[in-house]
Order: structure tokens, then sequence, then C-alpha cells
């Protein structure tokens, strides 16, 4: 079993009265990627400020790769890479001497070849705020990456990209993650997180309310399996329950049923068909997506 | 070290980029500078003999005053300073090197100013050299200094350029620049008093340029470095704060 790199145990963090971080812990093992999801204001950049050091938390402890954040600020910057959510450069910087600057505090030679990598020109006379948004986060990325960490921080980098932008940076996380580097990512897109994450913790109101593979949480829920079945003569048709597959309504040609049991309630419903004397014209078995597992939880609160 | 002297010399070029900054350092100095210039060594020579102090006075006051605050605020609501703290940049760093390049495009201009007013106007050159230079460099320390605590200290830009024009109009009014503080009502001449640009005036006319003064010019150059030095201090516990906080 692989060795957990991030650790957080009972991490607290209050704005005055306001608990905004309550009680969380988790583990992000080695060459994982771990998602933190949860609505606007549930408390994810909070954690992560927390980890990176650079915002101190009321209780609790916390280890990236051996090193409290909280207090060995200086070991934590050669350990973690960090895309910040509103992260931003001076205006007139260009991607070079961005590239220059933060090497030379690590004390490494320029790695203009993450530039390269990111799609960036380290020649470019561009400034920073001559930039397009996918640019400049994949500027950032690059940054976070110069001083070869072994964790990296990537908190809602796609927010705000376009669909190919969105794609570019999706790939270059999954390059990152062959790598062998441990990803925190902290994200309020479903679709973004079920592509990328191993595990996903999802945050809601400062609190942990479930923590596991993405397919684990989905599953774990109260959602019914949807199966959507056209026949040639729509034999099924007006709908009724069949089984364990319960009638949910008909949309053109297509009958829809909702059930708990996947596999026999297709049974019973193909036994139908057959013997009726139809043919299926077309079957569709959708099992409840990580959003609807994700609103669930939202509509009833922290309680798994 | 090697890192603090690349960052000085990115930071050094984007200044030069910033038009913003470009214009509170160079242009607007200068093109104030040269108008002044033809103006005061014609209605009244006299103050052309310190035509250079009074002229850099400006530029450095204007530069610092004016030209610092708001670009360290910016950083600050930008998230540039919290994007520099992930990467390992310490803010103490970004600091510093604001203020030394501050101090280098700002000696510049002085220099442009030293050299060329006694060759266009017929200024004076001072009688002590070194004189003159230790006035210079404790107006730009404390100027600088100033402009930085108003960064540090300002929530937003708004209240940034409040704040510097808080100083930097006192200063053109006040601070014996533009006319001797002498004329001025004695109100006005003790509210003068509490200002940098008023006691590195009285210090380059009596130290370097061997004029009488209101104030012992000697005195006056320390106060200005006084000033200095409680702003740095200001500015370093406020700093210390915000990272607290922050």
């Amino acid at each position: 079993m692989a060795e957990s790199v991030i650790s957080v145990q009972g991490l607290i963090k209050r704005y005055g009265s306001v608990a905004a971080v309550n009680d969380i812990s988790f583990e992000v093992k080695k060459g994982e990627v771990f998602g933190l999801l949860g609505p606007n204001g549930a408390g994810k950049t909070t954690i992560l400020e927390c980890l990176e050091g650079i915002r101190k938390s009321d209780g609790g402890t916390m280890s990236v790769d051996g090193c409290d954040p909280q207090s060995e600020g200086r070991k934590i910057r050669q350990i973690l890479g960090v895309q910040l959510q509103s992260s931003s450069l001076p205006e007139a910087i260009r991607p070079g001497e961005a590239m220059t600057l933060i090497c030379a505090w690590h004390g490494l030679s320029p790695r203009f070849d993450l530039l390269g990598h990111f799609g960036l020109d380290p020649q470019d006379k561009k400034q920073y705020c001559e930039m397009s948004t996918g640019q400049k986060r994949r500027l950032h990325l690059a940054l976070a990456l110069a001083s070869d960490p072994t964790v990296v921080v990537l908190d809602e980098p796609t927010a705000g990209l376009d669909v190919q932008g969105r794609a570019q940076l999706h790939d270059a996380i999954r390059a990152l993650k062959a790598t062998g580097v441990t990803i925190l990512l902290a994200t309020h897109d479903m679709a973004e997180a079920e592509s990328l994450c191993d595990r996903i913790a999802i945050i809601i109101r400062g609190r942990i309310a479930v923590t596991g593979t993405p397919a684990q949480i989905t599953s774990a829920g109260h959602a019914e399996t949807r199966i959507t079945l056209w026949t040639k003569r729509h034999c099924l048709l007006p709908g009724k329950d069949i089984g364990g597959a319960r009638f949910l309504k008909q949309a053109e040609d297509y009958g829809i049923w909702l059930c708990r049991d996947t596999a026999s309630a297709v049974m019973e419903l193909l036994k139908e068909v057959q013997m009726s004397g139809d043919t299926v014209e077309d079957l569709r078995v959708e099992r409840p997506s990580l959003e609807e597992r994700f609103l669930e939880l939202i509509e009833r609160g922290v309680q798994p | 070290m090697n890192a603090f002297f690349k960052h000085l010399w990115i930071q050094f070029k984007m200044d030069i980029r910033e038009r913003g900054t470009l214009m509170t350092y160079y242009l607007i100095p200068l093109v104030f500078y040269f108008v002044m210039g033809a103006v005061i060594s014609s209605i009244n020579p006299l103050a052309s003999q310190t035509l250079a102090a009074s002229m850099v006075i400006f530029a450095v006051t204007m530069g610092a005053v004016l030209g610092m605050p708001v670009p360290i605020v910016k950083m600050r609501e930008s998230g540039v300073l919290r994007s520099y703290r992930v990467c390992g940049i310490p803010g103490w760093a970004v600091l510093c090197i604001q203020s030394v390049s501050a101090f280098l495009h700002l000696l510049v201009v002085s220099l442009i100013i030293f050299v060329t007013a006694p060759l266009f106007f017929g200024a004076s050159y001072p009688q002590s050299f070194i004189a003159y230079f230790l006035s210079l460099f404790i107006l730009l320390f404390a100027s600088i200094m100033l402009g930085l605590l108003i960064g540090v200290v300002a929530r937003s830009q708004p209240i940034a350029t409040m704040l510097s024009q808080a100083v930097f109009l006192p200063t053109v009014m006040l601070g014996g620049i533009m006319f001797p503080a002498s004329m001025l009502p004695e109100p006005l001449r003790a509210v003068g008093r509490i200002l940098p640009a008023t006691h590195i005036m009285q210090a380059f006319s009596g130290l370097a340029y061997g004029l009488s003064t209101d104030i012992d010019a000697t005195l006056s150059l320390l106060i200005t470095a006084g000033i200095g030095i409680v702003a740095t201090g200001l500015t370093v516990v406020r700093f210390k704060a915000m990272g607290k906080s922050g």
C-alpha cells in the first residue's frame, strides 16, 4: 500500500465565529490525484491555503511529505508546487522572466523546458497582461512545477477556460500524474473530478461529507439507475412497473424506468419484450452521476 | 543574493515597460522640471540658484509618494504577492526590490536634473557635492519609505491615491520647493515642518549651497532621515501584521 504524502487530521479554521473548516481529516497517497469537491464557500480553498502555509489554522495537524506547512514555511516551498485559484503576476512580466525569477529564488537554472512543455515560448515578448486566460493558467502551472515538487496543489485550475484550454490542462495534469507527482485538486466541476481524480472528498459547509473513489461515491448514493428502452413495436408502452423496474415516464418512443438492482431489472424488461415477440431497437443504462450524488449530498447537508 | 539581483534587474525592466510607472518616475517630473525651470529662471533668477535641488525634491516625492504605493496595493489586491509567496519569494524581498528599483529610477531622474539644470537654466552647482549627494540619498530614502508605508497601509488603490495626494500636494505647496517657505503664513509653515520636503530643502540650501536657512540645516537633514527611519519601522510592523493575518 502506498504511503501517505499528505496527512490532515482534525483541521479547524475559523473566521471570527464562523468555522470555515470544521474538524477535517484526510490522507493522500503517493502518486494519487485527490480531489476536494464542494460548492462555493465550502472551505476547499481554506484547506489548501492552510496546507500551503499561507493561512494559519486554528486547530489540527497537517503534514506534507513529512513537513509541517504551518511551521516550516521555507521547506514546504521546496516540496509543494502551488497553482492558486486567484493568482496573478505583474502585468509587465514576460513568461521567460517569470520562470527566471521563480527558479532564481529556488537556486535553480531557469526551467524554460517547462514553458515549452505547456505550449509557451520562453522567448515570447508578450507581457502577462497580454496573455489569454489559458496561457496564464498554463504559465502558473509551469511555475508551480519549477522546483520539481513532489506534491502539487491545484485550486480550480480550469476555472474560466474554454473547452480547448480545459482539455489541454487536463492532459497536462494527467501527464503530471504519470510522472508520479501527488496532486491535490480543488474543483467544483464534477466532470473534471470524475475524469482526473483517483479519490475524492466532498466538502459541505466545512466538513467532509463523503470520501472515496468516484465510483464508490456515486454507488453509495440513494439515486437510482435509469433504464431507457425503445422497442420496435412499443410493446412496453404505455409503461408500467415491471419487476424491480419502476416506470418513470415515456419520452417519444422511449420508455424510462428507474431501478436499484440494475441487472435483474434489465433482465425482466428484456424478458417482457421477448415474451411480447418484440425486438429492442435501443437500450441505455445510466448509473447516477457524481453530480447527482453531489447534489443529493448538498440537499441532505453533511450526513452521508 | 543572486536571486535578489536577478529579481531586481527584472523589476527594473518591468518598471520601464509599465506606462504608469514611466510617467510618474520620468515623464511628468522631467516635463514639469523643464517647464518650471524655464519659468523660474526667467521670473526669479535667485530661485534658480537652488533649482536643481527643488526640482529633484519634486521629482523624487512624485515618483516615490505618488508612483510607488498604488502598484504595491495592486500587487496585494490582484494576488501577485500571494503568487510570489507560494513560489518561494518572500514578501519582504518583494518590497525591498520595489524600493531599490524605485531608488535607481529616481536616482537617474535626479542626476538628469542635476546635470542639466546649470546647463539649461543657469542653476548654480552646489558648494559641497558631498552634502548635495548626502541630502539626495536621505531624500530618496525618506520618500521611498513614505511611499512604501502608504503602499502597505492603504487597503485599496483609491485609498492609496488619496493618502499619496495628502502627502504630495502639501509637499509641493508648503515644502518651499516652489517658493520660499518663509513667505507662507505661520500656520501653514507649521504644517510644512512635518513634511520631509521642507526639511530636506533646508538641508540642500544650507549644507550643499551654503545659503542661510530658517531651520538649522544639519538638524533638518537629521529630521528627514528620522522620518525615513520611522516610516521604515511602521512599514515593517504593518507588513508583519499583514503576514500574520494572511
